[in-house]
């Protein structure tokens, strides 16, 4: 997800070409060639710039109408919808080729992970383990980390945090702090508390495949849940 | 006779330089095949001059069928005029249609399973969601939510 304004010029994005796994998209304004996952322009004039970046947040359909009721979705397009992909693809895809591996004991390529890219450093979560544990206290580069998995049981946030956190069982609330005893949502906005009303420092926190996130991310650690 | 030589030499050239500018780039950027950045910059340079250099060839190729009138260079002359052709058509595009005009509807009137995936954005007060499984056909969606100009991408 990128903004595409450069330099004042609003850029136009095609797909361009499949890149180790990920894409290249070319904008129709300058013929520029992008890198899709990092933003960046590799080949065109406007090569080494990078697009600005956007957060956004992989969610389930039905926790992000209950935050956004008001808000708006991509609706499919009648003639390429029995193209698109089933809902249960990413299992499927699980078990197809990569062209990169950096397997490792433990570490499979296709390996889900939640990468964290923050503070200067980079660290990779294992999804289903982040899942089990339903909020995770961590450091990346010394700064204290939250991973916080929602109501749904699958949508996952990370936040900077300022304290020890424990995840509670309320309606509205999924997680206490120890410093304040304050309730706080999966949004990271306390609700009930010394602190409602105010929100943690959200911080990016990308589902990606081992592969992927290693190919990128060289000097990446990998957070194992304490047994 | 030298100028026969000429004639078969600058089609042959014609024909050597339309090809490689149309495979080179398909070959090295194709799925399930990894891609060191060197011979990527490469092969995106050879499509970023391409249009020039198929317009050299196809203008070649005609030039030397117009001069000498014979079946074969004649049909030599389409072929290259053929490669300048499907050089100009995007494969990915092909394979993965453009989401060329987004549409959208409100939350609530969604058909959307609960359990689908979405990608999530809010930007200047506006909330949108765009579904993993039609973004993972259409990869790339021009959009501008709260007036801010965005690419969604999956």
């Amino acid at each position: 997800m990128w903004g595409r304004e450069v330099d004042g010029l609003r850029l136009t994005f095609h797909l361009a070409g499949i890149n180790n796994q990920n894409f290249l998209m070319r904008d129709e304004e300058t013929g520029t060639y992008w890198q899709q996952i990092s933003g960046r322009a590799i080949s065109g004039p406007l090569s080494g710039q990078t697009l600005p970046v956007v957060r956004f947040d992989e969610l389930t359909f039905a926790l992000w109408k209950s935050e956004q009721p008001g808000g708006t979705v991509l609706r499919d397009v009648a003639a390429y919808v029995s193209d698109y992909a089933r809902k249960d693809w990413d299992v499927r895809m699980r078990k197809a080729p990569t062209v990169l591996s950096y397997a490792q004991p433990g570490l499979a390529p296709r390996d889900l992970m939640l990468g964290v890219a923050a503070f200067g450093a980079a660290r990779a979560f294992p999804y289903d383990a982040v899942v089990k544990e339903k909020l995770v206290l961590d450091r990346v580069a010394g700064q204290p980390v939250l991973l916080v998995v929602g109501p749904d049981g699958q949508s996952v946030r990370a936040f900077r945090a300022p304290s020890d956190f424990y995840r509670t069982a309320g309606s509205s609330a999924l997680m206490m702090d120890a410093t304040t005893g304050s309730q706080w949502n999966f949004q990271g906005c306390s609700v009930e508390g010394p602190s409602k009303g105010a929100c943690l420092e959200s911080v990016a926190a990308i589902k990606d495949y081992w592969f992927d996130w290693r190919h990128y991310h060289p000097d990446t650690t990998v957070w194992t849940p304490r047994r | 006779m030298h100028s026969k030589r000429t004639a078969i030499a600058a089609m042959v050239a014609a024909l050597i330089l339309s090809l490689f500018c149309l495979i080179y780039p398909v070959y090295v950027i194709r799925p399930f095949r990894y891609q060191g950045p060197r011979e990527l910059a490469v092969a995106l340079a050879v499509v970023r001059y391409r249009p020039l250099a198929m317009l050299l060839s196809a203008l070649l190729a005609v030039a030397v069928a117009a001069v000498c009138r014979r079946v074969l260079t004649v049909l030599a002359a389409v072929a290259v005029c053929l490669v300048a052709g499907l050089s100009r058509i995007n494969v990915y595009e092909l394979m993965f249609h453009p989401l060329d005009r987004p549409a959208f509807q409100p939350a609530a009137q969604s058909k959307l399973d609960g359990d689908e995936k979405v990608l999530a954005v809010s930007i200047g007060g506006k909330a949108r969601a765009y579904p993993i499984r039609g973004m993972s056909y259409h990869h790339v969606v021009n959009d501008v939510v709260g007036g801010v100009p965005i690419v969604a991408t999956y």
